[in-house]
């Protein structure tokens, strides 16, 4: 049982950091979200996500706090810290970079 | 901002560390959520609920791996598994107290061997001279083609001093020992004659009064005296006011200016030597006297303390042009003197230094031999845990962790090693100091101390990981599902781990190997030291000096008259067969040269006949039992008004007379001489050997007591038993000729030749030592494999003996296999020690370090050894019932 792939261990930061940007969330509904957004193009295993989370946890980025879920259910939600916010402008800033760098190259050669 | 961060940070770890309880609980609950979803989801998609359950379960993967996965993400899983790691270990090695105690003890041993060759090296190699900027300190040194080491002449050092720039001092010092007498008993004081600057040099002061000065290098200016700290408390009672008093020494009232402070060390030096750090009792001017026109004769030791930042290469070119100042200075253009300058620390700790870094090495095989061990066991032992680790990585254990605990065990096992190591250090640096050579330097420096300690911890931590990194990279290779397939049976991956551990003994063989070769070529080294036949025979000889105070024995004839007497008083006393005198005694450094002419033979252009000069009484030979090969000794007629009488040892007429009898050829030391001016060659006398290890002897003569003599008196008493029961009595004639006098340097011969020859026993001792450890440890490695390796293959044997195999078949199979690791570690072994056995090059007399008889010898030991091992796993072996081989299955 080998680990899941780290392909998109940065980029998953950046959609975890997104995702939760606007309201806190639960791991489970980070995953649905991202899934739903993306049109099921991203799939995001369990055995990603929850590491992730106690990484970005471990950071300070984000934090976390036990609330009921709309189906009253107990769950952790997590939810962006003051320096999650400026990580995450970071890496968008990054991201964006990125990709425009990428694209520029794909559409010259 | 930042503060905050870090703030938040410690608080997390703090919290994922102090409070495990609740972050496991919560991990449960927040990783039991997405379940429950995704259960519900699979219901609400139409699903029967078991198998909605599993599809979840199966979507979600292994939720123990993700746990592991999240713990590890909260970065103090260090610290908590540590704990966990090491009640693991501890609770491992409780199980297996058998294996514990080996492998504990086998550590113990080879490390805290390691620390007490280590604590010797600290102190006599690293650790630096108690001299203030001790790196500054040199050694100024003649040196030739016929002389390496060769001192300075009094008046070319000080044409030196006045020209140098390169020094901030520049001295030179010569052993000349006082007699003290005035106050009690006469004592004979251990003296160094030094030049102004000589205490400069070494960074050291006098505790009260004052260093000589240039002025006081006249001759003339009063006789002074710097007396040493134990001088000053033992003769005279540590009384302050001694500064300015007069005391008699040699005969003389001399006036004390100053009185070193404890520990102000002597340097060490060549001529009657002193070894450093010996205790000097009292230092006095050096004075210039005589012609300063003639530079021939050299007796001075030169030392001086370079200018800050000045190179010694700098300083030692600087010199050399000096001497070839001085050299067109005074009309010398043939020799090919040069000065050598040589770093004091050096010249002290050097010539152990080759000694020490083998013994170090030879220690530091061992250790490799005890972690091959100790990884052998492990192994062992890890094959026996196989399923244990499958279960645990099945559980989401990363292979990083499963190595990591492999880790903990093995450096716990070589962390206790280790402090049991220190006791064994301890003990061992105690036995290596009384083991270690008479002359070996900076013995009082060694100690188990804080970089000793430091030591012990860096070498047993390096070898937790030498020996535990194998086994942990193995054992963590487990194949999953075979691990948990096989697991109950005992022959689990049993091809690989053994072929690992089959190469591992070899390597254990190939290195006891080496160093019982190296032992083996010391043993024929000591061997032949022994057999070596001095050129004496030292066996109740007891010798000592009398330096004759210059006042009281002013002309030649007085020395020759006293000399004379003492040599007839000491005879008669009972017990003694043969009493002799003369200037000096074998091994004692004494040097001094001459140049002399030929009758009738002329030298080669721009060489000189030269050689070494004594003087002797007519039974100084008979005494010291140096065999006479031609013509006579001296006897009582060879008196002053006899002709001149020579006496030359073999080299001398060898070099000189090759193809002629030396005896009644003349030499003289006058450039015209008259007829008195010749000495006659009466006798040849057997070559001592200059030193105890030198192959030869360099060219001597002796000259008669009675004709000519000097006041550094030596006298030598043979005694029918042991020597030491004439000791009293021959004090007492001293005493009873001149009360003045005192007895110095008492010596037994035997134990001169004793200690000549300790530092290669010490050697021998040492490595003969290591390699018997080495081959024991070995032994055990082999038995373990070939043991092991029986156990596996019991059903094989039982096979075997089924289908009609004879027991001495089984055996054979048995043995074979471990000849044939034996012979691959031989073989290793010798080719290593073809290689490495030049270094011990310098350290072995007489014997080629490529022996064939030890390598030989030591190849069919390491042989007879590796079957001694395999004996009993091969009895057992041929022990294997058919029908319960069978059963086992």
């Amino acid at each position: 049982m080998g680990k899941p792939s780290d392909l998109l261990q940065g980029t998953l930061d950046l959609l975890i950091l997104k995702t939760i940007s606007l309201e806190p969330k639960h791991g489970w509904a980070i995953a649905k979200r991202i899934e739903q957004v993306s049109n099921d193009a991203l799939q995001i295993t369990q055995g990603a996500l929850y590491p992730a989370l106690h990484r970005l946890e471990q950071q300070g980025w984000i934090r976390a706090e036990w609330r009921l879920t709309e189906t009253g259910r107990e769950a952790k939600f997590y939810n962006l810290t003051k320096a999650g916010r400026a990580q995450l402008e970071k890496e968008l800033a990054q991201w964006d970079r990125l990709s425009n760098a990428v694209g520029l190259v794909i559409r010259m050669v | 901002m930042k503060a905050e961060r870090w703030w938040n940070l410690i608080r997390m770890r703090l919290r994922s560390l102090l409070r495990r309880g609740r972050v496991e609980q919560e991990l449960n609950r927040e990783l039991g959520f997405p379940l429950e979803q995704q259960i519900e989801e699979n219901l609400a998609a139409g699903m029967a609920p078991a198998e909605a359950r599993f599809a979840a379960l199966r979507r979600l993967g292994g939720v123990e791996q993700i746990k592991e996965e999240c713990r590890d993400m909260r970065r103090t899983d260090y610290i908590e598994n540590l704990g966990q790691d090491l009640r693991y270990a501890l609770r491992a090695l409780r199980k297996s107290p058998g294996f514990a105690a080996v492998i504990l003890l086998t550590l113990a041993l080879s490390i805290g061997a390691n620390s007490a060759i280590f604590s010797v090296i600290d102190g006599v190699l690293l650790k630096p001279l108690p001299y203030p900027e001790q790196n500054r300190i040199v050694r100024v040194f003649f040196t030739g083609r016929t002389f390496p080491k060769f001192p300075l002449n009094p008046f070319d050092f000080r044409d030196f001093r006045a020209r140098s720039r390169s020094f901030d001092a520049l001295a030179a010092f010569t052993r000349a020992d006082l007699q003290l007498s005035g106050s009690g008993q006469p004592a004979k004081l251990n003296a160094f004659r030094v030049t102004a600057g000589y205490f400069r040099v070494l960074g050291l002061g006098p505790e009260r009064g004052r260093e000589f000065d240039e002025h006081d290098e006249i001759p003339g200016n009063g006789r002074l005296v710097i007396l040493g700290d134990r001088m000053w408390r033992t003769q005279f009672t540590a009384t302050p006011d001694i500064i300015g008093k007069n005391i008699t020494l040699d005969s003389q009232p001399f006036t004390v200016v100053g009185v070193m402070p404890p520990g102000a060390e002597h340097p060490g030096n060549d001529f009657h030597p002193l070894g450093y750090g010996d205790t000097v009792d009292a230092w006095w001017p050096f004075t210039f006297e005589g012609n300063p026109n003639d530079r021939g004769s050299h007796y001075m030791e030169g030392i001086g303390r370079l200018k800050a930042g000045v190179k010694p290469e700098r300083a030692q070119a600087e010199m050399n042009g000096l001497l070839a100042q001085v050299k067109r200075e005074h009309g010398d253009q043939g020799s090919d003197w040069q000065i050598m300058l040589i770093p004091l620390y050096q010249e002290i700790a050097g010539s152990s230094e080759r000694l020490l870094l083998v013994l170090l090495g030879a220690v530091g095989v061992v250790l490799l031999i005890a972690c091959v061990n100790a990884a052998n066991l492990l192994l062992a032992r890890a094959a026996a845990r196989q399923r244990e680790l499958a279960v645990r990585s099945a559980l989401g254990a990363p292979r990083s962790r499963l190595i990591r605990q492999m880790l903990t065990e093995s450096l716990l096992i070589s962390l206790l090693g280790g402090s049991l190591g220190v006791a064994v250090a301890m003990g061992g640096v105690r036995a290596l100091i009384s083991l270690l050579p008479a002359d070996f330097p900076r013995v009082d420096a060694i100690h188990v101390n804080a970089q000793v300690l430091a030591f012990t911890l860096l070498v047993a931590i390096a070898a937790g990981f030498l020996f535990g990194f194998v086994p942990a990279l193995q054992v963590s290779r487990t194949d999953l599902q075979q691990g948990l397939r096989e697991g109950g049976r005992s022959s689990t991956g049993s091809g690989r781990h053994t072929r690992l551990r089959s190469v591992l003994v070899v390597a254990e063989a190939s290195l006891a190997c080496v160093l019982l070769i190296g032992a083996g070529l010391m043993l024929r080294s000591l061997a032949n030291l022994l057999r070596m036949d001095p050129g004496f025979r030292p066996e109740h000889v007891l010798t000592a000096s009398i330096p004759l105070p210059e006042a009281d024995y002013k002309t030649g004839e007085a020395v020759s008259r006293f000399c004379d007497q003492l040599v007839t008083n000491l005879s008669n006393i009972p017990g003694v067969r043969r009493a002799g005198a003369g200037s000096d005694l074998p091994w004692t450094g004494y040097d001094e040269n001459t140049g002399f002419d030929i009758e009738g033979k002329k030298p080669p252009p721009n060489q000189g006949f030269h050689a070494r000069y004594h003087y002797a009484t007519p039974d100084y030979f008979r005494a010291l039992g140096i065999p006479l090969v031609h013509g006579r000794f001296f006897t009582e007629a060879d008196n002053k008004d006899a002709p001149l009488a020579l006496i030359v040892n073999q080299a001398m007429a060898g070099r000189y007379w090759p193809h002629e009898n030396a005896v009644g050829q003349r030499i003289t030391f006058s450039d015209t001489p008259k007829e008195g001016d010749w000495l006659r060659i009466v006798g040849v006398v057997g070559d001592v050997k200059d030193k105890p290890n030198s192959s030869g002897a360099e060219s001597a003569f002796w000259m008669a007591y009675l004709q000519r003599s000097n006041s550094n008196l030596s006298i030598v008493v043979r005694a029918d038993s042991d020597p030491r029961q004439v000791l009293a009595a021959v004090r007492r004639e001293v005493s009873r000729l001149d009360p003045s006098l005192a007895l110095g340097d008492v010596r037994l011969m035997d134990q001169i030749t004793d200690a000549s020859i300790s530092a290669p026993r010490f050697a021998f001792f040492l490595v003969g030592l290591f390699a018997a450890l080495a081959m024991v440890l070995a032994a055990i490695g082999t038995y373990g494999v070939i043991s092991y390796s029986v156990n596996q293959r019991t059903h094989e044997f039982g096979l075997r003996m089924a289908l009609g195999a004879t027991p001495w078949g089984v055996q054979r199979l048995v043995i074979l296999q471990g000849i044939k690791l034996a012979l691959a570690g031989v073989a290793l072994g010798v080719v290593a020690a073809l290689v490495l056995a030049r270094v011990l090059r310098s350290l072995i007399y007489e014997v080629s370090a490529a022996d064939p008889l030890t390598f030989t010898m030591v190849s069919m030991i390491v042989i007879i050894v590796a079957l001694l091992a395999c004996y009993l796993p091969a009895r057992r072996a041929t022990k294997a019932d058919p029908t319960v081989a069978l059963r086992a299955e």
